[in-house]
């Protein structure tokens, strides 16, 4: 309960960040629900309709297939929850990992982080856009791609993070009452590690969107039936003149929530321990 | 200066040579024969037997790296699949809109960046400054296609004012002028690495504020224009040309995407549309490139900060 109610203290007086925590909320309820609060299927499609204007029953309009865009948009947040998730997961996972061992062991380390400083010589996309040039257009392959990207830096960042900790007292007096390299490193160093490792996740959430959302407008992302914010903005583009509003609404909603995420990302870093400001630059 | 500069160009060899085993490995972690990948569908068995022989396929994979390394140092990077040209050949023809729209683009950076974010953090505090940091991480949320799109929509197809796709080269009739070609493709990429400079300039401003060289300048009584300016803003500089770096590293990427929404004839482009061919000659060409100028900008970025921080080189 403690944790919760410190969580939400960071949001006390932080007007801006608690409407993005409140907008992130109403897009996990959607994710979740879509299939209850969808009016239709997002994957039927009516010829008779197609694009037609907002209004009843197409409260977000239809789109070139005559599919109910606010049916799509709603599955659509769906695959937003799972990419940023998902990606969250991949690069704390491995990139935490990989930045934890290699400032625990400086042999280790050699390798590791040159490996990571590698990787690093490739802008963000790119190398994104090469792994998917090499893997099939699916959501699991997407999810690893943009998880393995943002693993280098969340690794750089907890190697500086690590090493600082493991010079500490605390670290000293577990060696001393015989803790072995594991539990050091996951029961001593890593709780000390979960509110960096927090405003990390909320930036890479919010950086998945945005190059999720450039993978699918690319042709490189999500497979094309998938209903996506992306795949919506990228299939509609054509009929931007005559149909402005289905680039509207996901476009919104792509904005919406990684503005979202900056913001309580922004809110989390401004509270965190000041000895780790230095570390955390944001993505 | 002159060792740290040495000993900062030879750290870079050994990264270079990591990254180029990469490059090199792209190829052959494509599932297939690497030869009849690098000609193509149409190819003949004869030329694949060729193209076997030359590059050494037959051979271990690490004479095979030697070979393709010799290769690239004497600017033989293949043949483009698609083209039939020499890929070098294939990257040159992009060059000219890619480093004109960078260019571009950085100038808008510069001029709406530093000076938002040097408002920002001397009207710290007041609805300007809440409205410059406000839009600013607005600015950085947006995807650039879409806003790529919607420019077109308002300033292309509504006013009519520039082009919405496109770009002739600036040797061909129309000449400099033909830089409108690049006025939205730019203004979208500079937006979200503009917005980012506002942040960093506003921060690194107050952070210097907080010094106590500020507050002996102050009690001097100086202008705070001049303090602003001379004290303050130039020692936030550190860490904005730092980030320069950064900024380049997201332009290449976001300008794989802006250069596809404009249909510029440019390098990003080339890189989606080789990615969707299948022509990996020149995907590996294009990122061996984009690498090793990434690097050396970098490595421009921490010399330039070495020099402005003189605290940076002597340890």
């Amino acid at each position: 309960m403690s944790a919760i109610t410190s969580f939400l203290a960071i949001f006390r007086g932080r007007r801006l960040a608690t409407f993005g925590l409140i907008w992130l909320l109403i897009v996990v309820v959607a994710a979740v629900a879509a299939p209850l609060l969808a009016p239709f299927d997002p994957l039927d499609f009516d010829p008779m309709v197609r694009l037609s204007e907002p209004g009843w029953p197409y409260i977000f309009g239809t789109d070139h297939f005559g599919r109910d865009s606010l049916s799509r948009a709603l599955f659509g947040a769906r695959m937003a929850v799972l990419i940023g998730l998902g990606s969250v997961l991949v690069a704390l996972s491995t990139g935490g990992l990989i930045g934890m061992l290699s400032a625990y062991s400086t042999r280790l380390g050699h390798v590791l982080m040159r490996l990571v400083d590698v990787l690093m010589a490739f802008p963000a996309l790119l190398l994104a856009l090469v792994l998917m040039a090499l893997l099939e257009r699916s959501v699991l392959n997407t999810i690893i791609v943009i998880g393995v990207v943002y693993a280098t830096t969340t690794a750089r960042i907890l190697f500086g993070l690590t090493l600082k900790l493991k010079n500490e007292v605390f670290v000293d007096a577990a060696t001393c009452s015989g803790a072995g390299h594991a539990s050091i490193l996951f029961r001593h160093i890593l709780p000390n590690l979960i509110s960096p490792l927090l405003v990390q996740a909320s930036f890479i959430f919010a950086f998945s969107q945005l190059q999720a959302a450039a993978l699918d407008f690319l042709g490189l992302g999500l497979p094309p039936e998938v209903p996506s914010w992306g795949n919506m903005l990228s299939e509609e583009r054509i009929y931007i003149t005559r149909a402005p509003w289905l680039l509207i609404f996901p476009g919104a909603l792509i904005i919406l929530s990684v503005f979202s995420m900056n913001l309580i990302g922004d809110a989390m870093r401004d509270s965190l321990d000041p000895r780790f400001k230095d570390d955390i630059a944001g993505v | 200066m002159f060792v740290y500069t040495f000993n900062r160009l030879l750290a870079l060899i050994p990264t270079l040579l990591a990254a180029s085993i990469l490059v090199f490995l792209f190829i052959h972690l494509i599932p297939g024969d690497p030869a009849s990948i690098l000609l193509g569908d149409t190819a003949t068995p004869e030329e694949i037997a060729e193209l076997t022989r030359a590059m050494g396929l037959d051979k271990p994979l690490w004479t095979q790296y030697f070979i393709w390394l010799s290769n690239v140092v004497q600017g033989d990077l293949g043949t483009s699949v698609f083209f039939r040209e020499p890929v070098l050949a294939v990257i040159a023809s992009g060059a000219e809109t890619s480093i004109l729209l960078a260019c571009m683009t950085m100038m808008w950076i510069i001029v709406l960046g530093i000076p938002i974010g040097i408002l920002a953090a001397t009207r710290h505090g007041t609805w300007a400054d809440q409205l410059a940091s406000g839009g600013a991480m607005l600015f950085a949320s947006v995807p650039t296609f879409w806003l790529g799109l919607y420019l077109i929509l308002i300033f292309a197809v509504g006013l009519g004012w520039f082009p919405s796709s496109g770009f002739p080269s600036i040797t061909d009739e129309g000449g400099v002028f033909n830089l409108r070609y690049l006025m939205l493709p730019s203004l979208t990429l500079a937006a979200p690495n503009a917005a980012l400079i506002i942040r960093l300039v506003r921060a690194s401003m107050l952070d210097v504020a907080r010094e106590d060289h500020v507050r002996t300048a102050r009690a001097k009584g100086l202008h705070p224009a001049r303090v602003a300016i001379k004290h303050i803003f130039r020692n936030a500089l550190i860490a904005v040309a730092a980030a320069f770096g950064f900024t380049f590293a997201a332009l290449v990427s976001e300008a794989v995407v802006t250069e596809t929404v404009f249909s510029l004839p440019g390098i990003g482009r080339l890189v989606v549309q080789s990615i969707l061919r299948r022509d990996y000659p020149v995907i590996q060409g294009v990122i061996l490139i984009i690498v090793i100028f990434y690097m050396l900008i970098n490595l421009l970025v921490d010399l330039a900060y070495a020099r402005l921080d003189p605290r940076v080189s002597l340890s």
